[in-house]
Parts: C-alpha cells; structure tokens; sequence
C-alpha cells in the first residue's frame, strides 16, 4: 500500500463567485488519523465531497493510494468509506437492513455486516427500526455503513456532529482504534481542535478554502512558543523601562505587561529589573500559546508566530 | 452485473412502504368502480357484453387517470427515500455507476407499475366472475377474454414508458412531493385539453389510452416506448453529471 493514502494537487472549487476550496494541497499519510480542521464554512466539506467524487473541482487533481480518483472512481471507492455529515440511513428499515442495503450495491459477503455490527457495538439493536435509534446510535450505524466494504481509508466529515458527551466519547474510542486494530486511514474533519487533537496524529487546518497548515500534532505543538505575563502596579512605568531596557514588551487589555521571551532565566532578569526600579509585581509567569490559541490565530488569517507576537503586544 | 445489484437494493428499500401498498390499493378502486357500475347497470339487453364493458371501463379508467397518478406516488417514493436523508451523497460514494442506480430507479418503477396493471386485470376478472354470480343477465357472459385484456394491458404499460421516464427523472432530480405532484396532476388535467388538440394524440399522458384505439395504436405504442428511452437517456446522463450537494 503506498505511503500516502490522499494527495490533491492544486484543488480548487468555486460555487458562483465564492472561491470555496483554493489551491489546497492535502497530503495524508497510510495508517493514521488526519484531523482536518477548519472553521464552519470553512471549505472542509467541499473538499471531503471532492475526495470522493461527489462533486468535481474546477481545477487540481485528487489522488488516493496514488491513483487517479478522475480516472478510477469505481476502483477506488472499493477501497475508501465515508460519513459525509449526517449518515445516510432509511429509517422505515433496522439498522441490519440499512446494511443490507449497502451490501447490495457492493455485493459484499454477508458477513461483513455482523462485522460491521460488531465495531460500532450495534449487534443487539440490529433487529430495531432506524427511526427508534437515537442520534448516536445512527451515528454509530453511520460509520458502520462507512466500514462495511472493510475499507483501507475512512473519509469522516464531522462525525462527532450532534452527539452528547457520552457519545462523543464512544466515537472518538472507535476512531482510535481503527488504525491500530484494522490499519485503516482515517480522514477526518472538524471544527472543534480539542477533539481533533485527542485522536488525530496529523493535522491540517483549512480556512476560507485555503490550507493554512499541515503537519503532525509535534509540529503544531512545536508552535507553542513560551512568553512572560507580568503584573505590576505602576503599568505606564514598567513598559517604558522593559522597552528602554530592550524587551519587546506590550501592554493588554486586562491591565498584565506581556513580553517576547522564553526562558526562565530571562523571566528572573525582567523581575530583578522591576522591582530595582521599585516597581510593585504582584504577578509574574512563563506562559505557553494553546493550541487552540494557534488554530485560532492560523484562522483569523495570522501564523503562528504572529500569534504569539499579537500576545506580547 | 451492477445494475442488478442496483435493482437489489432497491427492492429492498421498498419494505414497508406505501409504495408497494399502493401496487394493489390503486387498481382496487377502479375494480369497486366498476363492480358498482356494472351491478346497478339496468336495461341490461341480450346483446350486451360484460366482459368487453369490463375491460374497456377498466383499461380506459386506468390508463387515462389512474395509472399515470400512480405513476407519480411510485416515482416520488421510490425516489423520496433517498432524498428523505440525504442518501445520494451516500449511494455516489459507492463503487457502483451512477448509470445503474437510475436505471435501477426507473425499472423498478416500470416493474411496479406493471404489477399494478396486472393485478387490475386479475381483479377485474374476479369482479366479472362475481357479477356472473350476482346478476342473472349476465350469467352467461361466458369466459373472461384472457387474451384480450393481457395483451391490452401490456399495450397500456409499455405506452406509459415516457410518462414514467418523466416521473422518475423529475422526482429523482428534486426533492420534495410537490414538484412531481405537480407535474403528475397536471399532466393528467391538461390530458383534458390534449385530447381535442390536433396534436394532443402525442401528448404523453394520452398515449396509454390511445393504444386502445386501432388507428392510434402504432404511434402512441412507439412514442411511448422510444420517446420513453430517450428521456430515460436523457434523465440518466444528467443524473451521472450532477454535484451532490
């Protein structure tokens, strides 16, 4: 199996004149979880239609397991799963005969349904109608559709939409054991980053169409540089000596000083250089960007870095 | 074969729905239609001929009116379970042809409708047996015209081809029972208006009842069938093209 399950090049998507997927470049890894992430309207849907061939991009290619999606629809949705926002279910059938549906148009072996029963924990609540299940168990039966032809990628758009804690929590355990028990790529998108976080090892983060970044978690944890947040009685003071003194050094809203270092050492320095001046500190601390702090700059059009810089202003 | 993996399926979503119920529900009421007629009928003189009254009361009932609204109800709902949850971005994402699924659509709809229509001939049959049971002046209607009414009822049906190709591409593109609503009662009213037009032999929704007359026979059976495959090819090909949105 190669060693990137989706690659797109240059893809590209209008509706009318709004430029919804803009040159993204996606590159996804064999055997992991990647997190797309993005805000709502952000293009993470357009893009997860495009992978599948649901709709066609105006310009750029969408590659899976190295071929040609354009050219070997049929072959490769053999190979791929998706729940595309809410699953696809006929509520008048039970949950085994949504299956069985499915397992018509694949031609699948039979057993593939109690397999697929069997993930999602749905074998005893097989024999019920859809329109008695609740939002997590359609959910649930949603992904098990996604799993029946025992595909090697899983395309997931939203999955944990709608779900309450307890079911959130029964999702994101499945999603992590797909790779591990079955090696299966899973591909997918949300707007929430604490969840992607707790089950993606690769990240993406898409923003009014556009790929802002893409990487392991470790590179985006590695964003998170680390600045000083003081507290001081004399604001006005205390700047203009940090400034005079060389920190780049920025007042904020709530009162606190905040400035560009990293180092402990550096922190005591500043202290020592306040209270010299007889300046009153009642806080001082060494603080890190969350990575929520970085997705939300990565969205509001910033990097990183800018982030943290915005901190310290 | 994809396409009968498609029809498969699509049987399958058919279970416990009205649309399999309305398969025997429609041809029931021109039965009753015509078992209440034909029971209170008075006059009734030695020449008169009950199987042929029957027949030609149930095809003409049929063809000009019910068949082509059953048409409609069996268009949307085969169509509406998919559109219901949104199933199409589902079913596209399959490694099956687009093709196949409407094709799939369209038989299916075609088989049902045929079941319809022989299950209006078997039924018109038992009222015509009864009534030889219940009124004395036609206890020797003789045997019903087997031949007659199988081989007409197939003419109805294979006319009725374009008029289900119509349905199932408008239900099929839209969601919803109001457009294909729409469209099926006012193909059936206009019906009306076409039959006096000098061109209204070919209007659609005339052409099943029109292989009941011998002159027209020819034409409305291959308008029906031919114009009823290429609108079929028609719907298909904007079907595969079309985004999911």
């Amino acid at each position: 199996m190669p060693n990137i399950a989706i690659e797109t090049r240059g893809l590209t998507r209008r509706f009318g004149t709004q430029l919804a997927v803009n040159d993204v470049n996606l590159s996804v890894p064999a055997a992991g979880v990647y997190g797309f992430l993005g805000p709502n309207g952000a293009g993470k849907t357009t893009t997860i239609r495009m992978l599948l061939g649901l709709i066609r991009p105006n310009a750029g290619e969408v590659r899976l397991f190295d071929e040609s999606l354009a050219n070997n629809h049929q072959s490769l949705m053999r190979r791929v799963g998706a729940l595309v926002e809410t699953p696809s279910l006929y509520p008048h059938l039970t949950g085994r005969e949504n299956l069985e549906v499915t397992r018509r148009y694949l031609n699948a072996n039979r057993d593939l349904i109690d397999r697929a029963l069997g993930i999602v924990k749905l074998t005893a609540d097989a024999h019920r109608r859809v329109r008695e299940y609740s939002l997590g168990m359609r959910q649930r039966l949603g992904l098990a559709l996604a799993l029946l032809n025992n595909p090697q990628l899983l395309i997931l758009d939203e999955p944990a939409n709608g779900l309450d804690p307890a079911g959130i929590h029964e999702m994101r355990d499945l999603i992590r054991r797909l790779p591990v028990e079955f090696g299966i790529t899973v591909f997918l998108s949300s707007h929430l980053l604490s969840e992607v976080e707790q089950v993606a090892n690769y990240i993406g983060i898409i923003h009014q169409g556009k790929l802002l970044f893409q990487g392991t978690l470790a590179d985006l944890q590695a964003e998170r540089r680390e600045h000083l947040t003081i507290g001081v009685k004399q604001t006005e003071q205390a700047l203009h000596c940090l400034t005079d003194a060389g920190w780049q050094t920025h007042s904020r809203e709530d009162g606190l000083l905040t400035v560009a270092v990293a180092t402990p050492e550096a922190a005591a320095q500043i202290n020592s250089l306040l209270v010299g001046q007889g300046l009153q500190v009642f806080h001082i601390a060494l603080t890190q960007a969350s990575l929520e702090d970085i997705f939300l700059s990565l969205t509001n059009g910033k990097t990183a870095a800018q982030l943290l810089e915005r901190k310290a202003a | 074969m994809s396409l009968i993996r498609a029809l498969h399926a699509e049987s399958l979503k058919l279970k416990r729905t009205l649309a399999v119920r309305m398969v025997f529900v429609a041809p029931l009421f021109i039965a009753a239609l015509n078992f209440f007629a034909m029971y209170e009928r008075r006059n009734i003189t030695p020449e008169f001929d009950m199987w042929d009254t029957i027949s030609k009361i149930s095809l003409s009932a049929w063809a000009v009116f019910m068949m082509p609204l059953l048409i409609t109800l069996e268009t949307a709902l085969l169509n509406g379970v998919d559109h219901g949850e949104k199933n199409w971005k589902h079913i596209f994402a399959l490694p099956i042809p687009r093709s196949s699924v409407y094709a799939a659509k369209l038989i299916m709809a075609q088989l049902l409708i045929a079941a319809s229509t022989i299950f209006l001939v078997l039924i018109n049959i038992l009222v015509g047996l009864a009534l030889m049971r219940l009124r004395a002046e036609m206890a020797n209607a003789g045997a019903p015209p087997y031949g007659w009414l199988f081989k007409h009822a197939a003419l109805v049906w294979l006319a009725s081809w374009l008029i289900i190709a119509i349905h199932t591409w408008v239900s099929i593109r839209w969601p919803g029972f109001a457009l294909a609503l729409g469209t099926g009662v006012g193909g059936v009213f206009f019906a009306l208006f076409a039959t006096s037009a000098k061109i209204g032999k070919y209007y659609p929704w005339l052409l099943p009842i029109n292989v009941l007359s011998a002159e027209r026979l020819n034409m409305a059976l291959w308008l029906g069938i031919v114009g009823g495959l290429v609108a079929s090819v028609i719907g298909c090909l904007e079907f595969i093209r079309r985004d999911v949105a």
